[in-house]
């Protein structure tokens, strides 16, 4: 059975230093990859290159087969894959509501329509505020994204994220700079998007990773020091040396 | 973009004044005021046109000049040959969709070009482009070169005297109208909500799969065709077409008139271009060098009324 990321060779160099070193990564339908690893290990890196952002300088990618290596961020979006970002980007000065709708309309394509008023459209907006519910922001719909907490962002960056009904999700650091409460929340609604949404995450929040995580990369230097399941990847003397011995 | 109803009413009150300015001249005894209202219409248009890509799309094009300009040497050209073209090139009909046309045809190239940058890239590729049209026309002695190139008489609008100042300010008020209607439906459509993500974070945008370069070159487009309706207007209005009204000084200016009123609110831009031509014209009258004073008066806006004179009386 063939995987539905498949990254091969992966290898990505900034000048002299070695980003992505010959990286191969496998993400399974319905499981929840974990990338972990040190500050400066080339995780964001790695997903830069999965989403489309850095092209990389040798390897390939594939998704459910088919060879994504060349393709544009927005076309990998279309063929199923999409990130959220580390840093918050949401659109600061539309609302909660607006931002997942534009989502919607990207995906439902008749972006160029130039006549007919867009902010009432129900076709728009019904999807929209029902991907917020999901994540617990129904409340909040009307809100400016700038007037969002720290935590509401973020959970409307996953909104953003799963409203392009993507077949994996390359979510970068979902928990960075959550309280301990707004952690287990945001734990609790990834771990329920496992039936339908592949993940492959990066995570500096160990309890998150191991809490959620069916199997378990770590990288160092760009390159994979070990992979496999969560116990296993405890367990390991390489790891521990390298990144949870000090943790 | 919902309006306060402090904003409504100075929108109302300031429509009806402009309705009503050919009496208001007439009644205070200065006929010029009509041709400074027609001014502040074609100046509103152009403005206008830039503030969709300046303020909704957030493309800060520094050469929208030359968009107005060609609309002018468009409808002044066709007229220079009508003898030999047959009575059509002097008929509105038939020239202004061209005065249209031939600069949204250009920008559909030269925006293909300037749009594969970004920041200030764009900004002097726009700018290198608009005066690369200024210099052929100051090179074009057929067409007056830098002595600019004089139109007979007006173009020809059934039902309306070519000579008639009041009637051609009417066209261009209703012309400001029409476009500022369009505008406001563009801004608000599926394509209108797209500039706006495109503006405010380009990335995320493409993290939803979006391809921006499309929506932006038409923007472009769209931006380049309103600015050459105004260029249009604006030769009928001096009955005259010069290279100034495609330097680099008029791009400026129609930035500050954005700017002045307040990015991205259509309506700022109008009130920016209007305060322009009028504070033009009041300064210039006992200074020549009246830009002394604009001078001030637009750092006073920028640091006191970030979102411009329109969004100060939006209040908040």
């Amino acid at each position: 059975m063939s995987a539905l990321l498949e990254v091969r060779g992966l290898a990505k160099r900034f000048g002299g230093l070695v980003a992505t070193d010959g990286l191969n990564l496998d993400v399974q339908a319905g499981e929840i990859h974990a990338l972990i690893g040190p500050n400066g290990a080339g995780k964001t890196t790695a997903i830069a290159q999965i989403a489309g952002e850095l092209r990389p300088d040798a390897g390939t990618i594939r998704l459910a087969g088919q060879d994504v290596t060349a393709l544009p961020v927005p076309a990998r979006v279309k063929a199923g894959m999409t990130r959220s970002f580390q840093i918050t980007q949401v659109l600061m000065q539309s609302t909660a509501l607006a931002n997942v709708a534009m989502v919607e309309q990207v995906r439902q394509g008749h972006s160029f329509r130039l006549w007919r008023p867009a902010a009432r459209d129900e076709r728009l907006l019904a999807p929209a505020r029902a991907m917020l519910q999901r994540v617990g922001l129904a409340a909040r719909a009307d809100v400016a994204a700038e007037d969002l907490s720290h935590g509401e962002r973020r959970q409307l960056e996953l909104a953003m994220a799963l409203a392009t009904h993507p077949r994996l999700l390359l979510l970068d650091e979902p928990m960075a700079g959550l309280g301990a409460t707004e952690s287990a929340a945001m734990t609790a609604l990834l771990a329920a998007l496992k039936q339908e949404v592949a993940i492959l995450l990066v995570e500096h929040d160990m309890d998150a990773v191991f809490a959620l995580a069916d199997r378990i990369t770590v990288l160092e230097g760009g390159r994979v020091i070990a992979s496999g399941a969560p116990d296993a990847i405890r367990a390991d003397p390489a790891v521990r040396e390298a990144y949870l011995g000090a943790a | 973009m919902r309006e306060s109803p402090r904003q409504i009413i100075v929108l109302a009150i300031s429509f009806a004044l402009l309705a009503a300015l050919p009496w208001i001249a007439g009644a205070v005894g200065r006929p010029d005021f009509v041709t400074l209202g027609s001014q502040a219409c074609v100046m509103a248009i152009a403005a206008a046109s830039l503030d969709l890509l300046m303020g909704r799309t957030g493309l800060p094009s520094f050469g929208h000049a030359a968009w107005l300009g060609l609309g002018a040497y468009t409808v002044g050209i066709l007229a220079f040959h009508a003898r030999d073209l047959g009575p059509w090139a002097l008929q509105a009909w038939a020239v202004w969709p061209l005065a249209v046309l031939v600069p949204a045809a250009l920008a559909a190239v030269i925006g293909a070009l300037c749009l594969r940058t970004s920041g200030i890239s764009f900004i002097m590729i726009t700018l290198a482009f608009a005066q690369m049209f200024f210099f052929l026309f100051v090179a074009l002695k057929t067409y007056g070169g830098d002595d600019g190139l004089t139109l007979r008489r007006r173009s020809t609008i059934p039902g309306i005297a070519p000579r008639d100042d009041v009637a051609f300010f009417y066209v261009c008020l209703v012309a400001l109208v029409l476009v500022l209607l369009l505008l406001r439906r563009v801004a608000a459509s599926r394509f209108g909500t797209v500039l706006d993500g495109i503006r405010q974070n380009e990335r995320r945008m493409m993290a939803m799969g979006l391809a921006p370069f499309p929506y932006k070159l038409a923007a472009f487009v769209l931006s380049a065709a309103i600015a050459g309706l105004a260029g249009a207007l604006h030769v009928n209005l001096f009955r005259f077409a010069s290279p100034d009204v495609l330097h680099w000084t008029m791009s400026g200016e129609l930035m500050v008139m954005v700017v002045l009123g307040g990015l991205g609110s259509l309506w700022g831009a109008v009130f920016g271009a209007a305060a322009m031509v009028v504070l033009h014209a009041v300064l210039a009258q006992w200074t020549e060098h009246w830009q002394i004073v604009l001078g001030p008066i637009l750092v006073a806006v920028v640091l006191l009324a970030r979102r411009g004179v329109w969004g100060a009386l939006g209040g908040k």
